[in-house]
């Protein structure tokens, strides 16, 4: 056990294992995004309320439940960098930072445009938007201390700090922020009744779409941080004698 | 036999000997002490003439003001918090004594609290009569603003904490410390808007002195933290 997780914290290590995990992740990415996206925009019945507009839904849900997911991840791979001083957990959690403002970008950009036709109006101060735009903030100021603080070590542990009060803050702000105003509908949940609201050929192409998305997420993570090795391990011999081998 | 005796420092004589410290410089320096609180005031004043001199809209966000006030006031007076004793090496001094930082931290930040956060609390009912809040929420405010206003002092202090050792910091703590500090103000002004329709607020209530509770705990400990990579 120990050996394995002593070898996690090489960037090499991981550097070489994730060069082979990513053509499968681009393979089984890709399959997922294209079923998914053709069965839910194509095949999916159109909502008796909301029409065709329920298809928004298929990129909405993903993205949001992605975004979500980034700040507890920037947590733990902060506490790991403070705990055990792992390299590549503060690697990883760097490079989660700005891939979660994106998603969370992106789930109020959809979800605005989703909002638009059926609440009719394209921002409301609902609990939910409003805990989305705080966590948007929030991975701002992470981002903003990483770039203002020079030394790579120092950063490392300062943003450790932030984001794990910042993790322990996001149910607070949860909370606090639904009991003050609520619009937003609740989750609905999944049933296999084909008579139910939600029968399975809406929730499928669903669960698909949010498979691919989360694959998205990690082939973007592994991505961002295999950079993020070469950069910092640039003096190692290892990665000189990868770029030399590259332009041989 | 040449040992130098050293006085024995109890954590708590240490934590009364830091607060002293803080609250002595505060009190040589007049204007850092008032600038917070007319940075309040003004703010404040800002309202009226933006949004309206019309007694019936100043009362429904009467609240809101105050609280958005003081959270900015706080924010302000932030950086004399460890700023001056990192230019000046007494927080390296700090870091080294052997009693726990959580502690020093602790005094640090209630000494903040006295300076910046106390007279807030006391100033806002001359505020909240400026804004027309109806009589009756005045104490909620003032009670709310009591336990709400620490927890500000407490977040903030992690923030420049993480930021103390920075050339150029500019924005960067407000970017940081506002996110955190939403809740309180949510409830908060929540508090004093539902007591003027007549609502219960024990709950909001509860629920502040559970943040205060929280923070109390847990934000000198990341203050501390914070400090130690800053000043490494």
């Amino acid at each position: 056990m120990w050996v394995w997780f002593a070898k996690l914290g090489s960037p090499r290590w991981f550097y070489e294992l994730s060069g082979k995990w990513l053509p499968w992740l681009y393979a089984a990415m890709t399959l997922l995004m294209l079923v998914g996206l053709t069965w839910a925009l194509l095949f999916v019945p159109e909502d008796y309320q909301q029409g065709h507009t329920i298809r928004i839904m298929y990129v909405h849900v993903p993205v949001a439940s992605i975004s979500l997911a980034c700040f507890p991840l920037m947590a733990v791979a902060g506490a790991i960098t403070l705990v055990w001083k792992m390299k590549l957990a503060d690697m990883v959690a760097k490079c989660v930072a700005p891939i979660g403002l994106w998603f969370t970008g992106l789930a109020l950009a959809t979800g605005a445009i989703w909002g638009q036709p059926i609440w009719g109006t394209w921002w409301a101060w609902d609990a939910r938007l409003t805990s989305m735009l705080i966590q948007f903030f929030l991975f701002v100021g992470v981002i903003a201390l990483r770039s203002a603080i020079e030394s790579t070590d120092a950063a490392a542990k300062a943003c450790a700090v932030l984001a794990i009060v910042g993790a322990i803050n996001v149910p607070i702000i949860k909370y606090s922020v639904e009991w003050w105003n609520t619009l937003h509908q609740p989750a609905s949940s999944i049933s296999f009744d084909s008579a139910a609201p939600n029968p399975p050929e809406v929730w499928v192409p669903l669960l698909i779409m949010i498979g691919a998305v989360y694959l998205l997420f990690i082939i973007s993570l592994i991505l961002r941080t295999r950079n993020e090795i070469l950069i910092r391990e640039r003096r190692s011999q290892w990665v000189t004698d990868l770029i030399t081998r590259s332009q041989s | 036999m040449n040992t130098v005796s050293t006085p024995e420092v109890s954590t708590w004589g240490a934590f009364l000997a830091t607060l002293r410290r803080d609250l002595l410089v505060a009190f040589k320096r007049r204007n850092d002490l008032l600038n917070p609180i007319m940075f309040f005031l003004i703010v404040v004043t800002l309202f009226p003439l933006g949004v309206s001199p019309d007694p019936a809209e100043l009362t429904r966000i009467a609240a809101g003001v105050v609280w958005v006030s003081a959270l900015l006031a706080s924010m302000l007076s932030l950086d004399n918090l460890y700023r001056a004793d990192y230019e000046d090496g007494s927080l390296e001094q700090l870091l080294l004594s052997p009693q726990p930082l959580f502690f020093l931290v602790l005094a640090k930040n209630i000494a903040h609290w006295l300076i910046s956060g106390l007279p807030v609390v006391v100033l806002s009912p001359l505020l909240a009569y400026m804004l027309y809040l109806p009589t009756e929420a005045y104490w909620t405010l003032v009670l709310t603003l009591l336990i709400g206003t620490p927890v500000l002092s407490l977040f903030g202090s992690i923030g420049v904490a993480l930021t103390v050792g920075l050339g150029s910091r500019g924005l960067i703590l407000a970017v940081i410390v506002l996110p955190l500090t939403m809740p309180v103000l949510i409830i908060g002004a929540k508090a004093v808007t539902d007591v003027m329709f007549g609502l219960p607020v024990g709950s909001h209530f509860a629920l502040l002195g559970a943040m205060l509770a929280v923070a109390l705990s847990i934000a000198p400990l990341a203050s501390a933290a914070a400090l130690r990579i800053s000043v490494s």
